[in-house]
Formats: C-alpha cells, sequence, structure tokens
C-alpha cells in the first residue's frame, strides 16, 4: 500500500473528527492533527482505533504517541500494513 | 521550574460505548490503573468517569511537563496515576452548573498522584455529571494555583480558542489590575503570557472541549502580595 493510498484512507478517518472538513482536502504531510486540523486532543485514542479498524492492524502504545502529524500517521500505518 | 497543565473533558463528546471497551481504555490505561480501579471501590465511580478522570490527569500532567521538556510527545500509559482521593463531600454527578473558578488548595475536590519517569506530580479534579476538569502541580499543596472553568454556546474551535483566552484574560485583571495583558504562544506550543514587551512569569494552561472552557495558572505570591491589599473583599471565593 503506497502512501498515497494510505493519505486517501486517513482523510476518510480523519473526517468524523475535523470542524472544518474542508482542511481534510488541502491536507499534506506536515499537517498536525491538533494545531492544523483543530482535532481534540481527547479524540486521538478513536482515531488510532479507527485507524487499526480500517486497516486491520494493531497500534501499540509507542507508536501511537508519534502519531501527531499527517507524516507520522502515514509512517506508522505503512510500517503496520506492510509489515 | 513552576508550571501549568490543565485539562477539560466534556462526556457527553466522549463514545459511551467505547469507553467501556478495553481495546479503547487499554490504550489509556496502564495494567496497574486497571487494577486500581478493580481493588479500589472509588465510592462506586463508574468505569467511564474513571477512564475520563485518568485521561484528564494525564493530559494535564503533559501539559505540565511539557513547558519543561519542550520535546516531551504525549504518551498517557506513561504517566501512571498512582492513587485517588474521594472528597468527603463530593458532588459527583451532580450537575456542573455554567461557571466556577477558585483556589486549587481550597477546594474540596477529588486528589491524588501520578508518577512520570520516577518524579511524583499531583492532581486535583472535579467531576461533575456531564464534565471532569482536572489541574496538575508539582507540589501537593496547590499553593498559588488558580483555576476555573465557564461554558459556552459556539462551540467552534476558533470560538473555543478565543473564550479561553478572554476568559483567562479577564481573570487576570483582576488579580494584576492596571496591566495590560496578552496572551501569545511560545515556540513549544503553550500559552504565554506578555505585558507590554515583556514575558511574564506566570505560567498558564489553557483547555477546552465542546461547550466548555477551562484555564489554571500559578500566581506567584510576592506578585499576588502586591495586588490582593486593592482587591475587594471575597474576590477569589
Amino acid at each position: 500500500m503506497d502512501r498515497q493510498a494510505i493519505l486517501d484512507e486517513l482523510k476518510k478517518v480523519l473526517l468524523p473528527y475535523t470542524e472544518n472538513k474542508e482542511l481534510l482536502n488541502g491536507i499534506t504531510e506536515d499537517t498536525d492533527l491538533l494545531k492544523d486540523l483543530k482535532i481534540n486532543s481527547a479524540n486521538l485514542v478513536d482515531i488510532i482505533i479507527d485507524a487499526e479498524s480500517k486497516y486491520n492492524i494493531e497500534i501499540d502504545f509507542d507508536s501511537a504517541e508519534k502519531m501527531m502529524t499527517v507524516r507520522d500517521c502515514i509512517n506508522v500505518i505503512a510500517e503496520k500494513v506492510n509489515a | 521550574m513552576q508550571s501549568a497543565g490543565n485539562d477539560i473533558i466534556a462526556l457527553d463528546l466522549t463514545d459511551k460505548q467505547r469507553s467501556n471497551d478495553s481495546r479503547f481504555y487499554s490504550k489509556i490505561l496502564s495494567e496497574s490503573e486497571k487494577k486500581y480501579y478493580c481493588h479500589s471501590s472509588l465510592a462506586g465511580m463508574e468505569f467511564r468517569y474513571f477512564l475520563w478522570l485518568c485521561w484528564s490527569v494525564k493530559e494535564s500532567a503533559y501539559k505540565y511537563l511539557k513547558r519543561n521538556q519542550p520535546d516531551l510527545i504525549f504518551s498517557p500509559s506513561r504517566i501512571e496515576i498512582a492513587h485517588i482521593a474521594i472528597p468527603v463531600n463530593r458532588q459527583f454527578a451532580e450537575p456542573a452548573g455554567t461557571q466556577w473558578e477558585g483556589l486549587a488548595k481550597d477546594e474540596k475536590c477529588y486528589s491524588g498522584n501520578l508518577v512520570f519517569e520516577g518524579n511524583t506530580y499531583y492532581f486535583r479534579s472535579k467531576i461533575y455529571r456531564e464534565m471532569i476538569t482536572t489541574v496538575v502541580n508539582a507540589d501537593e499543596s496547590f499553593e498559588n494555583i488558580f483555576w476555573g472553568f465557564d461554558s459556552i454556546d459556539d462551540t467552534s474551535a476558533d470560538h473555543q480558542s478565543e473564550a479561553i483566552r478572554s476568559l483567562l484574560l479577564q481573570k487576570l485583571h483582576t488579580v494584576l489590575p492596571g496591566k495590560q495583558l496578552r496572551i501569545e504562544k511560545a515556540a513549544a506550543g503553550y500559552p504565554i503570557i506578555i505585558s507590554g514587551t515583556k514575558q511574564l512569569n506566570i505560567p498558564v494552561s489553557l483547555a477546552h472541549h465542546g461547550p466548555y472552557i477551562a484555564y489554571s495558572f500559578y500566581l506567584p505570591a510576592n506578585i499576588r502580595q502586591k495586588t490582593f491589599a486593592s482587591l475587594p473583599l471575597g474576590a477569589f471565593a
């Protein structure tokens, strides 16, 4: 699964937790989930659980704490999906 | 170095079913915290309240620590809650009301301690039927720690941010009358208080979730003493 394909799916995972849906159209790997998309930190675990279900992977504590930017998310998902 | 860290959770915005799912809560709680819930009565506290209390303590601790460790990454399982004390006159399950503020040391609230990298920190929390708010400090006495919350109608992210900044400034103006204050962000992302061109030594922390906004700050005794004399009685009630 390449990074673009992961990014396209990741947008769907982030959608319910992003207030301004238009921001998702312009996301790049540098986009920060909290600062740029204004996702509330209380939803971070929801995003991890949804990503686990979407990609049929398990994201452990050590990986989860690194998922702050879109790049971090793609890195963690790509590593698990392609393992 | 003195810091500030707080959090607020609007429980209606959390997924009730998911909060009781082990896949979900295991990302937040450590094994010993799960055991702590099972072995402590916690006065019959519903599990999801325990879970979100723990989250708010961990998030508050992270904010408190990040000010002095800008590279710190939030990892809930690494901040371990060691003890939770139930207040005698607990207000658990009562409605939150719309607004409250006070000095953290004077409140009969939930309290306890947590451990991060071998160091112990302390928390005070208020738990209501629909909301949990927490403040964390390195000193157990919570001397000079102020905190408060308010509720808002417009829950858009921009308005939440604007409303909590306005509430904090309003509060700071009552304790530092006559000063032109503004809130800016440090490079590491935490809020700082500026007066003119000078950054004040008043660590502050801001939080919002849905219709709730909350602040905490540490006001050093020397600054407070200068201003208290000119304040009306009951200004901090």
